[in-house]
């Protein structure tokens, strides 16, 4: 026992004073941050400036295109929710400057001509346009006519599809006041009333906010998932470089192969720990910033962040680590070098990952069927029933049994792991075939 | 003297092939045990069954006479295995602190002693440096330091000298008589019969997984006969071989080492050497261990070899 504390102190030590780990801890959570917000950034930031035409036949839109960029007021708590769903933007971007053109009743075919012109200048000249939209006059009667979009480069779907709403919102209310219809009217009439998602609790309480359990689910089963098989890999690692280092011999002229092997474990396993710790206390801060705005939209985050959620994000990652890490050591201990064990763990890995690829269905549909089975699984079972714990309320015999399924299985892997390790550590060159494999377990 | 380790009928079996084959023998306290033999002989399947990292297949370890149960004898063992290892990242004082306390040792009693050994061997000003920024060679004189550290009661080296230039083989040779006259107890396996014959007080010689010969150096040397010829000489010395009374030859370039019949006259192959070549020196003596080597285990390797 002493002398595999002194192992699992070696291998804390010496991963966690290590730059890489220093940098991933502290820079891996703005990384992944960055990762989801960039490109929503970048494509509402980032498209550069642009100068739009708008050529309207019917000499009715002005109004629509003249101040675009600026919203109506809505209320604070709709803005905010919106805001964390990502959805909901009207208006146009404060980037594109639209070049308004009364050509109410005239042929546009003549009217455009000098437009595209300056659609085709370089890019460098005074005049130039990124865009030219056209709308015709028959667009308030005819149902059949058609609004263009001329443009460079014809996926400039964003754009287009913002200026057609804006269009097409200003053609529906003149066809509506045509009739004698108030427009305001009928967006009463016709207003989508908004679901509000409750979550009822066995004891009867009611969550409200429950989309955003999606993305904590994400984020946590995130959490879970990679550092397990980050360092499962790291485990793998080390038993190659021991290999090919040929420490290995020195190491277990002194310590029982079954002590290097657990040692190794648990202290890549508390290296992993303290990762996620500094995550967790990461999370908490930004979390405590990020309640601020979860008030005002009216949503209670302690519901997601409770105490629970903790317990059970400990205990499954510790489940899920141990029963990968066996399969990273049983690899590094058969192979010969980094590589071939990269290889040889390679479709396994893919296989393990299965929940983690199905996370959208179990999270869409935590108690069906599937979703249980899997949840129940060895292998699949810690990923999977965390999340479906986190995003509903599963019966309490499902998590006993799937922690117990998961504890079988690691005892099981682990010993034929423990078997293979004795030998396959002192094992150079070829590597086993399964049958070899199946003989180093049986040997007694 | 007393035994520390006796080794009692061990066997070990891979596969098909038993690589140690009913392997017995002592080693006493206070000696260098030369274990030797040609590679795949099964010398470092044994040492590695008296280490601890396998199990025999049948047979037993006793160690200060009693049988062993469990493995904290090891604890009493200091290894340097013939693949030699050791964890590149990291510093010297901390690998060799690390080796110490996996034999059982506190870390407090230990640093002291790192100091101590790190300027026996010259390494003070690489105390905090990383194992892969050491030469090879100081590389491998840390590896000694982690097997000498915790103070082993016996000492194993698997072949401490391969792959070293003459000057350090003289190095080590040095360290471990030093370290034997200190009183310490070594195991010492090899394949370079000059080697062990400079330095082992008593030998193991192992054949094909079994001991062919076991014994003083100079017992075993004696039992051998005392009529064996050590020559020096300049000229071509290739008519040796077939003189009359010479059962067993080896010559070189230079010198040559002749068995002779027993009864046999070396007076005889003196006065056939002075006219073909410049003797300059002449001696009766018991053989070196190469030629006991070759006697007992050379013969029938080839005559193996030839039938297979």
């Amino acid at each position: 026992m002493k002398k595999m504390f002194v192992v699992v102190k070696r291998e804390y030590l010496q991963a966690v004073r290590k730059k890489v780990f220093i940098i991933m801890t502290i820079l891996l959570p703005f990384l992944m941050t960055g990762l989801m917000v960039l490109p929503g950034l970048i494509m509402t930031k980032g498209m550069g400036k642009k100068r739009i035409a708008v050529l309207d036949a019917t000499g009715k839109l002005e109004s629509a295109f003249a101040r675009p960029n600026e919203q109506e007021k809505t209320d604070p708590k709709q803005e905010a929710r919106k805001q964390l769903s990502g959805g909901g933007r009207q208006g146009l971007p404060a980037q594109i400057t639209v070049e308004y053109s009364n050509r109410s009743g005239a042929d546009l075919d003549t009217v455009a001509k000098p437009y595209l012109e300056r659609l085709t200048r370089d890019d460098e000249a005074p005049d130039k346009l990124e865009g030219v939209f056209m709308v015709p006059s028959a667009a308030l009667s005819d149902t059949e006519t058609q609004l263009t979009y001329y443009s460079r480069s014809a996926t400039d779907l964003m754009t287009q599809e913002r200026l057609a709403r804006l269009a097409n919102k200003s053609l529906q209310s003149l066809r509506l006041e045509e009739r004698g219809i108030q427009p305001e009217l009928l967006d009463n009439l016709l207003r989508d009333i908004p679901v509000e998602a409750v979550q009822l609790s066995r004891s009867g309480e009611k969550k409200t906010g429950g989309e955003l359990n999606f993305i904590v689910a994400f984020i946590f089963g995130l959490l879970l998932v990679l550092p397990s098989f980050v360092y499962g890999q790291e485990t793998m690692r080390g038993i190659v470089q021991e290999k090919t280092d040929r420490v290995v011999e020195v190491l277990v002229s002194s310590v029982t192969p079954m002590e290097l092997l657990t040692g190794k474990i648990l202290g890549i396993a508390a290296v992993g720990l303290t990762q996620i710790f500094v995550w967790l206390t990461m999370i908490g801060l930004v979390g405590g910033y990020g309640a601020a705005t979860a008030v005002v939209a009216d949503i209670n985050l302690s519901q997601f962040i409770r105490p629970a959620v903790f317990i059970y994000f400990f205990i499954f990652f510790i489940l899920a680590y141990l029963t990968y890490v066996c399969v990273y050591a049983i690899a590094g201990a058969v192979c010969n070098s980094e590589r071939e064990a990269q290889q040889f763990i390679m479709p396994i890995m893919m296989l393990m990952m299965m929940p983690w690829f199905l996370m959208m269905p179990i999270v869409l549909n935590p108690d069906a069927p599937f979703a249980v089975a899997f949840s129940l699984a060895p292998v699949f079972g810690p990923i999977t029933m965390f999340v479906r714990a986190l995003v509903t309320e599963p019966p309490m015999w499902h998590i006993a049994a799937s922690i117990g399924i998961s504890i079988a299985t690691i005892i099981l892997f682990f010993w034929i792991t423990a078997k293979i390790f004795r030998i396959g550590i002192l094992s150079y060159g070829k590597r086993p075939t399964l049958p070899e494999l199946w003989k180093w377990i049986k040997v007694a | 003297m007393a035994e520390i380790l006796a080794v009692r009928g061990v066997q070990k079996t891979f596969g098909d092939v038993r690589a140690v084959d009913g392997v017995s023998f002592t080693v006493r306290r206070g000696t260098i045990t030369g274990l030797l033999g040609r590679n795949g002989a099964g010398k470092t399947t044994t040492i590695r069954m008296i280490t601890g990292i396998f199990l025999p297949d049948a047979g037993e370890i006793e160690w200060l006479g009693g049988k062993v149960a469990g493995r904290g004898y090891r604890d009493h063992i200091g290894y340097l295995p013939e693949e030699r290892g050791l964890y590149k990242q990291m510093k010297l004082v901390e690998l060799l602190l690390f080796l110490a306390e996996i034999k059982g040792c506190r870390a407090a009693e230990v640093k002291p002693k790192i100091d101590q050994w790190l300027e026996r061997f010259e390494l003070s000003d690489k105390r905090d440096a990383k194992v892969e920024e050491l030469s090879k060679g100081n590389q491998q004189k840390v590896q000694l330091i982690g097997t000498l550290l915790h103070d082993p009661d016996l000492i194993i080296l698997d072949e401490p000298q391969s792959g070293l230039d003459p000057v350090n083989m003289v190095v080590v040779r040095n360290l471990l008589t030093d370290l034997r006259n200190e009183g310490k107890t070594i195991l010492l396996s090899t394949h370079m019969m000059g080697e062990a014959e400079k330095m082992a007080d008593e030998i193991v010689l192992i054949h094909q997984g079994k001991v062919v010969l076991e014994g003083k150096l100079d017992e075993v040397r004696t039992s051998f006969g005392e009529n064996t010829l050590h020559l020096e000489f300049d000229g071509d010395g290739a008519f040796l071989r077939d003189l009359p009374d010479v059962v067993r030859s080896t010559v070189h370039a230079n010198s040559a080492e002749l068995s002779l019949n027993t009864g046999a006259d070396p007076q005889r192959v003196l006065e056939a050497c002075m006219p073909r070549v410049k003797v300059r020196k002449f001696e009766v003596a018991t053989p070196s261990l190469e030629q006991v080597f070759i006697e007992k285990v050379g013969a029938e390797t080839l005559s193996h070899e030839v039938t297979r």
